[in-house]
C-alpha cells in the first residue's frame, strides 16, 4: 500500500469512526433520558468553554477600545455625580430658607466656597452674589451661630469677614438679661471671643447663653453665639467676659446670608438725626 | 455461512442472554463482545470491523437495555485500534505472515493481554457513559476492575472458541 493510499485510508477510517460515534451518541441521546441530560450538560459545558475562550480572546484584542469606553463612562459618571452633589446643596439651601421666614429680614442660603482660618484677618467667600440679591453689610449666620459679615459682592460670589477677625464686632446680649456689649474675637483661639466694655459691677455667671442683641442693623436678634466663660476686670474700669463660641469654624459648609430689609430706612433715619444735631 | 460467523452469532446471543438474565451484582458486567471483535480474522479491514462493531452494538442494545448506541459507542473505538493493538502485542510478523491469532502459535499470555487491553478500552467507555455523572468514582472504579478481571478470563474461553478453527 502506497503512502498516499495509507493516508487516505487513515482519513476515511477517522471519518467513519467519528460518524459512528456521533451516530451512537445521537441514538443514545434519543433513547435514554439520563444520557440525554448528561450529553446536553456536556454539550453546554463545551459550548460555554468554546464561546468563553473566544470571547476572552476577542476581549484581549479590544482592551484598548474598552479602556477608552470605560474612561468615557467614568467621566460621564463623575459629571453626573457632581450634578447630584449640586442638587444636594440646593436642597440643603432650600431647607434652610424654609426654616427662616421673616418680613424684616431676608434669608438667602449659600454654600461656603473658601474660608481662611489661620490668619489674623480671616475671610469667607460664598457662592451667592448680587444676582442672588446679596448686598454688602449683610450678616452671615449658620445653625450654630454668627459666622461673619458680607463686605463686598460680585455677581455670583460674595466676600465677607468672619468673626475671627479683630476688626469685626457684634452686638451681643447675655442670657435673658438686658446686658448688652460688643463681642469680638480674642485674636488667639478659633473657638473663643470676648465681650468687652461691660460695667465692672456686673456679675456674669459662666454658662449663660450669649445671643445677638438685635440692636445692630446687620444681625437679627437672638441668634445664638456661644456661652459665657470666665470674666475679669480690665484696668479696674471695665469687665471682659470670655465667650465659648458655638460655631466651629473648621466645619462650616452651609451658611445663611441675612439682609435687614429695613436697614436703608434705619441708616436714613440715623443720617437725618445726625444732621439735626 | 462460515463456522466462524455462526460462532460469532451464537456468542452474540450468549452476550445478550448474559446481560439480560445474569445480573450477579451491579459491580460486575461480563463483556464478551470486545474479545469477539479481537478474534475476527486479522486480514479484515478496520472499516469492516468498525461496521461489525457498530451493528453488533446496536443489536445487543436493542435486545438488552434499550439504550441504543451505548454499546456501539464503547465498541467502535476497540475496532479502530484493533490492528494497532495486535501489532503492539503480537508484533509485525503476524501481519507479515498473514496469520490469525492463535493460542498455540502466539501463546495464551499474549492473547490474554490483548483481551485485557480490548476489554479495558470497552469497559472504560461503557461505564463512563452509562454512569452519566450519577455515581461516584469509587463505584465506577470498582466496577471497572471487577468487570475487567472477570471479562478477561471469560474472554479466554471466548477466544478459545473463536480461534479454535484458525489455530
Amino acid at each position: 500500500m502506497s503512502r498516499e493510499q495509507h493516508t487516505t485510508n487513515l482519513f476515511v477510517c477517522a471519518a467513519i469512526f467519528i460518524l459512528m460515534e456521533v451516530a451512537a451518541l445521537a441514538l443514545l441521546h434519543a433513547t435514554s433520558t439520563l444520557q440525554m441530560v448528561w450529553l446536553d450538560r456536556a454539550s453546554h459545558r463545551t459550548m460555554a468553554f468554546l464561546w468563553g475562550s473566544g470571547e476572552t480572546l476577542r476581549s484581549h484584542f479590544q482592551l484598548e477600545r474598552l479602556n477608552q469606553d470605560l474612561q468615557a463612562e467614568n467621566a460621564a459618571l463623575q459629571e453626573l455625580l457632581r450634578a447630584y452633589e449640586g442638587l444636594d446643596i440646593e436642597q440643603e439651601e432650600l431647607r434652610r430658607m424654609a426654616a427662616r421666614v421673616s418680613q424684616t429680614y431676608r434669608y438667602t442660603p449659600a454654600t461656603v466656597v473658601k474660608m481662611s482660618r489661620n490668619q489674623t484677618h480671616n475671610y469667607i467667600i460664598i457662592n451667592k452674589g448680587s444676582d442672588d440679591g446679596i448686598r454688602p453689610q449683610s450678616g452671615i449666620i449658620s445653625d450654630r451661630g454668627v459666622v461673619g459679615v458680607i463686605q463686598s459682592v460680585d455677581r455670583h460670589y460674595a466676600y465677607g469677614l468672619t468673626l475671627m477677625n479683630p476688626s469685626m464686632s457684634v452686638g451681643a446680649r447675655i442670657g435673658g438679661t438686658a446686658i448688652v456689649a460688643p463681642l469680638s474675637w480674642d485674636g488667639r483661639s478659633t473657638g473663643r471671643a470676648l465681650l468687652r466694655n461691660l460695667p465692672p459691677h456686673y456679675d456674669i455667671a459662666p454658662g449663660d447663653t450669649v445671643r445677638t442683641s438685635g440692636f445692630s442693623s446687620i444681625f437679627p436678634p437672638d441668634v445664638p453665639i456661644g456661652v459665657t466663660g470666665g470674666s475679669h476686670l480690665v484696668d479696674g474700669s471695665t469687665r471682659e467676659v470670655e465667650v465659648l463660641l458655638f460655631q466651629d469654624f473648621a466645619t462650616v459648609r452651609y451658611v445663611t446670608v441675612v439682609e435687614n430689609l429695613a436697614r436703608s430706612e434705619w441708616m436714613a433715619l440715623e443720617a437725618a438725626g445726625e444732621e439735626e444735631l | 455461512m462460515s463456522a466462524r460467523s455462526v460462532k460469532f452469532i451464537l456468542l452474540f446471543l450468549a452476550q445478550a442472554a448474559l446481560w439480560n438474565y445474569c445480573n450477579f451484582t451491579p459491580y460486575l458486567m461480563i463483556a464478551l463482545l470486545p474479545t469477539m471483535l479481537l478474534c475476527l480474522p486479522v486480514e479484515r479491514s478496520t472499516i469492516t470491523v468498525m461496521v461489525i462493531a457498530f451493528v453488533t452494538g446496536i443489536a445487543v442494545d436493542f435486545l438488552v437495555t434499550g439504550q441504543l448506541g451505548l454499546t456501539s459507542f464503547a465498541l467502535v473505538p476497540g475496532a479502530v485500534f484493533r490492528r494497532r493493538m495486535i501489532r503492539i502485542v503480537f508484533g509485525q510478523e503476524l501481519f507479515a505472515r498473514g496469520e490469525n491469532l492463535s493460542f498455540r502459535r502466539q501463546g495464551w499470555q499474549k492473547v490474554f493481554w490483548a483481551i485485557v487491553l480490548q476489554n479495558a478500552l470497552f469497559l472504560l467507555l461503557y461505564i463512563w457513559v452509562d454512569d452519566a455523572g450519577t455515581r461516584t468514582f469509587g463505584y465506577d472504579a470498582l466496577k471497572f476492575f471487577l468487570s475487567l478481571v472477570v471479562s478477561s478470563f471469560v474472554g479466554l474461553l471466548v477466544a478459545s472458541l473463536m480461534l479454535d478453527e484458525s489455530a
